[in-house]
């Protein structure tokens, strides 16, 4: 389903929206472009790049108590569940990299066990796709990883700028939701729309971006140079800091903790929040021996979940081309040039 | 089980032996789930148990698939977790989640002779196929347990050995020499290579220290076992046992879904990264 917005009246669409559900749009807030909730009287405008923070976080939040716990001394323990209670949420402007990266959240989190935390957020959330007019960074290659600035795959909605309007997608049964929902601001869009649109798309592909070889050569090559020495050069400047998986919208990995409340009773909550395949403990065994001990051996895990393993499990890059982990890292290392040197590709 | 793949379920401590003692000491956890609860295992599969305030611990179930009353655990005491566990007293109410990971194909191996070769807590993980393949001997050819600790006091299951030698080989060592035993002395895998069990028909199961599975491999290999006799365990941190928090991996394979169990044919083909 095809529609046209006038540019002017996003805002009221927003506002329509926000009648009945929590609505996130990006805003430049403390320095940096983030999703920000957005109040009844926010006048929205897309004049972002790319998010800081990718989109994960609304189907995966940083820090989600599992359940929580309490027991009294020489008693058996009581548990309470604690699912949370999503309410209805549409995010605005979400970037096709980012709705790629959902594809992957999807095949981790609801393959083989359902995560009913990730279910239960997810059934809720809408995502509306911004399609990139020209790459949002200089570190962008999504073309390289099987995406496009105008890909559909995750989102609920996309939305392309054209003169003056957004040529307004629906995707899935939510996405037509809202934009049938709004049939008094979204005019039907016209033969002449549709061909802007795809006009636009065309252009938007042009653009140069970083490029890295074919999913097949990359992981072929990563698979044949396990034992490079180049991981450890690449990785000796690494501080393990985080910042690459931390900020990927498709890294899933996390941790699983006890935050004790009170003693006595016992009472406390089971915690799961972000972890970091970049930190030694991560994978380090009670016995001190660590399958993973050095910076190269991380870096080789982090790029080849990417870029390998996630293409030998499910036939697809889980690395959506973002570029978020080149940008952001502090001592620029850059999972094309890696990759592409290590596997020689 | 729950159907919230987080949410343990609650189990009491029925009972606890002590198989070990020291800075690393070992207890057997008897676990036994109240009426209708508690779930089915396979040989080789494994429960995360829970102290709440405390955490979880991926431990592989000792006792045989055919025991249903309740579950067994030989629990090492090494990290945070584990420590606590053996502070626990019989009748202590702890959190239990499984099963997880795959088996040992104990179908495939009708009619060929078992050799288990198991070191230290890594016994554990393998007691419930050899219970099972004893408990029905008539389907196997020869069953043999090697088995070697630090010293006599460090041997696990002391009373159920006796058992066992009525009904499989049992070639027991300690690493040391030490005055009145009987059995081997030196480590594991020279034992196998004085023994040297024929390669023939068998299939080998080792579970231990990495050194001494590395070991055992090479010497297994020596024997003349092909990469597809030969069967091991691995174990690696783990925190969600179900394929999602992504420490667990060995290249491709999250362990805790696509192990523990791996025929050394197998395992070859993955990063040696554990
Ligand atoms: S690996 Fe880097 S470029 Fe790829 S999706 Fe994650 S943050 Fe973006
Ligand atoms: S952002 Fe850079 S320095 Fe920080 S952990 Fe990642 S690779 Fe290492
Ligand atoms: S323990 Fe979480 S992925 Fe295996």
């Amino acid at each position: 389903m095809e529609t046209i917005l006038k540019k002017e009246r996003l805002s009221e669409w927003v506002a329509q929206i926000g009648a009945r559900a929590t609505v996130f749009a990006p805003a430049f807030a403390d320095g940096i472009w983030n999703f920000c909730a957005v109040a009844a009287d926010t006048k929205v405008e897309f004049d972002h790049g790319n998010t800081v923070r990718p989109a994960k976080g609304f189907v995966f939040p940083q820090r989600e108590v599992l359940y929580r716990f309490r027991q009294e001394s020489g008693k058996a323990p009581e548990l309470m569940e604690t699912l949370p209670a999503a309410a209805p949420t549409v995010v605005f402007g979400v970037r096709p990299c980012d709705g790629r990266a959902m594809v992957r959240n999807d095949k981790v989190f609801t393959c083989g066990f359902n995560d009913p935390y990730y279910q239960a957020r997810r059934d809720q959330v809408v995502f509306v796709g911004l399609a990139c007019s020209e790459p949002p960074s200089q570190n962008c290659f999504c073309l390289s990883v099987g995406g496009s600035p105008h890909s559909e795959d995750g989102l609920d909605v996309l939305m392309t700028e054209l003169d003056g309007r957004y040529h307004v997608k629906a995707i899935t049964a939510k996405g037509r939701e809202i934009v049938e929902g709004a049939a008094a601001l979204l005019d039907k869009a016209q033969a002449a729309d549709g061909k802007a649109a795809a006009k636009a798309h065309a252009d938007a592909d042009k653009h140069p971006q970083r490029a890295l070889a074919t999913m097949e050569k990359v992981a072929a090559g990563l698979k044949e140079h396990f034992d490079s020495p180049k991981w450890d050069e690449l990785a000796r400047a690494c501080i393990g800091c985080g910042a690459c998986t931390y900020l990927c919208p498709s890294c899933h990995c996390f941790d699983i903790n006890d935050e004790i409340t009170s003693n006595v009773p016992l009472t406390g909550e089971r915690v799961r929040t972000w972890d970091n395949c970049q930190f030694p403990d991560f994978t380090m065994h009670s016995s001190g021996h660590n399958p993973r001990h050095d910076t190269g051996a991380r870096l080789r895990q982090r790029v080849s979940h990417k870029l390998l393993y996630f293409v030998e499990n499910h036939n697809i890059q889980q690395c959506t081309g973002c570029g978020r982990c080149i940008s952001h890292c502090p001592v620029g290392i850059d999972i094309v040039r890696v990759a592409t040197e290590v596997s020689g590709q | 089980m729950n159907a919230n793949v987080y949410l343990p379920a609650l189990a009491r401590i029925a009972g606890i032996e002590e198989e070990t003692r020291g800075a690393r000491a070992i207890k057997t956890f008897r676990i036994e789930f109240p009426e209708g609860g508690g779930f089915d295992h396979e040989c080789g599969q494994c429960a995360m148990l829970s102290l709440f305030g405390k955490g979880e611990v991926m431990i592989s179930i000792a006792s045989a698939p055919a025991v249903k009353e309740y579950k067994q655990f030989s629990i090492m005491k090494s990290g945070r977790v584990t420590t606590a566990l053996h502070d626990l007293d019989v009748g202590d109410v702890i959190g239990i989640r499984g099963p997880y990971g795959n088996q040992f194909p104990l179908d495939q191996w009708k009619g060929r002779n078992l050799i288990f070769v198991g070191g230290g807590v890594g016994l554990a993980p393998i007691w419930p196929v050899i219970q099972t393949a004893v408990a029905n001997a008539d389907d196997f050819g020869s069953i043999t347990v090697f088995y070697g600790a630090r010293s006599s006091s460090d041997i696990m299951y002391k009373a159920d050995f006796e058992e066992l030698a009525r009904k499989a080989i049992v070639q027991l060592s300690v690493d040391g020499a030490e005055d009145g035993w009987k059995g081997y002395t030196g480590f594991v895998p020279a034992n196998l290579m004085d023994k040297a069990p024929s390669p023939d028909n068998a299939i080998a199961i080792t579970c231990g220290p990495p050194i001494m599975i590395k070991f055992v491999i090479q010497n297994l290999q020596k024997l003349g076992f092909a990469d597809e006799q030969i069967y091991t365990t691995i174990e690696n941190k783990m925190k969600c046992g179900v394929g999602k928090c992504g420490r667990c991996n060995v290249g491709k394979d999250y362990v805790c879904v696509k192990g523990p169990v791996y025929s050394w044919a197998e395992l070859k083909t993955l990063p040696q990264e554990y």
